[in-house]
């Protein structure tokens, strides 16, 4: 500490500790809290297409497509520790060819101070529903689930689903015009 | 320059204790209300900010040589008279 630059180089590496010491507190402070709340969805519109993707192949693999409805109050989960929360809206369901399937259909990010009162009504999904097969005509039973991406200050980057999913079937017919 | 060659640049051993004692003692001070504070707004950008704001007035206080670190100089004890050659090189020649 006898100059200058040495009394400088301890103000600023102490600093930095501390700040780092911070960080890691206010990861500890939001360890526990629980992320979980309640979402409601409903699908509007379900149709299902049987059409080639060439980008693949030429198979005729089947594609489906639907409008959906998303309630929810995700205001709750912001904290001091929550940058932005990666939304993201996943189909589910059991095929013959596989023994789990999980299509992302929707996703949108909010960030903290956004509006996180989420009302939609008759929404497109923004991904295409492919099956890898012919597996979504006359499906009875997919699974709509709603999952969050937490992206923190500091600390885990946990997946956190919503309390509430929604069923819905396929019809038993290809629609042969566009929607 | 000699104006400058005239400025004290020094401080003392008691004056460097000292100035690292009251540096982390700001800093520390400063980060603990800081972290409450931004526990209580919600916000981990005002916790990061009021410890900036510690880290400059740590910097302000400890970093330049002020003459409060120049309290206690050492007690040097006086130079001896060089003319008189010591006992022990008499016979040098």
């Amino acid at each position: 500490m006898y100059s200058v630059l040495t009394r400088g180089n301890g103000i600023l590496t102490y600093t930095l500790s501390v700040l780092a010491c911070l960080t890691f507190l206010c990861f500890l402070s939001t360890l526990t809290v629980d992320y979980r709340t309640a979402a409601q969805m409903n699908t509007v519109k379900v149709v299902v297409k049987n059409i080639a993707d060439y980008g693949v192949s030429r198979e005729k693999n089947d594609l489906g497509y639907l409008t959906f409805d998303l309630k929810t109050d995700l205001s709750s989960l912001f904290n001091w520790n929550v940058k932005q929360l990666f939304l993201y809206l996943t189909a589910e369901y059991i095929t013959p060819a596989n023994e789990l399937n999980q299509v992302v259909l929707w996703d949108k990010i909010i960030l903290r101070g956004e509006n996180a009162i989420l009302d939609f009504k008759n929404m497109n999904i923004k991904y295409y529903f492919w099956d890898d097969g012919n597996g979504l005509k006359g499906h009875n039973n997919v699974t709509l689930t709603l999952s969050w991406n937490i992206i923190p200050n500091a600390g885990l980057l946990p997946n956190i689903g919503a309390i509430g999913q929604h069923s819905f079937k396929f019809p038993t017919d290809y629609t042969q015009t566009r929607v | 320059m000699e104006f400058f060659k005239s400025i004290p640049t020094h401080i003392d051993y008691v004056g460097q204790a000292k100035a690292e004692k009251l540096y982390r003692a700001i800093i520390t001070l400063f980060s603990i209300v800081g972290f409450i504070w931004g526990y209580i707004v919600q916000q981990f950008s005002q916790s990061v900010y009021i410890l900036g704001a510690g880290f400059i007035l740590a910097s302000i206080l400890t970093v330049p040589p002020w003459p409060m670190y120049r309290r206690n100089p050492l007690n040097w004890q006086n130079p001896r008279n060089t003319e008189e050659k010591p006992s022990g090189k008499k016979g040098k020649k």
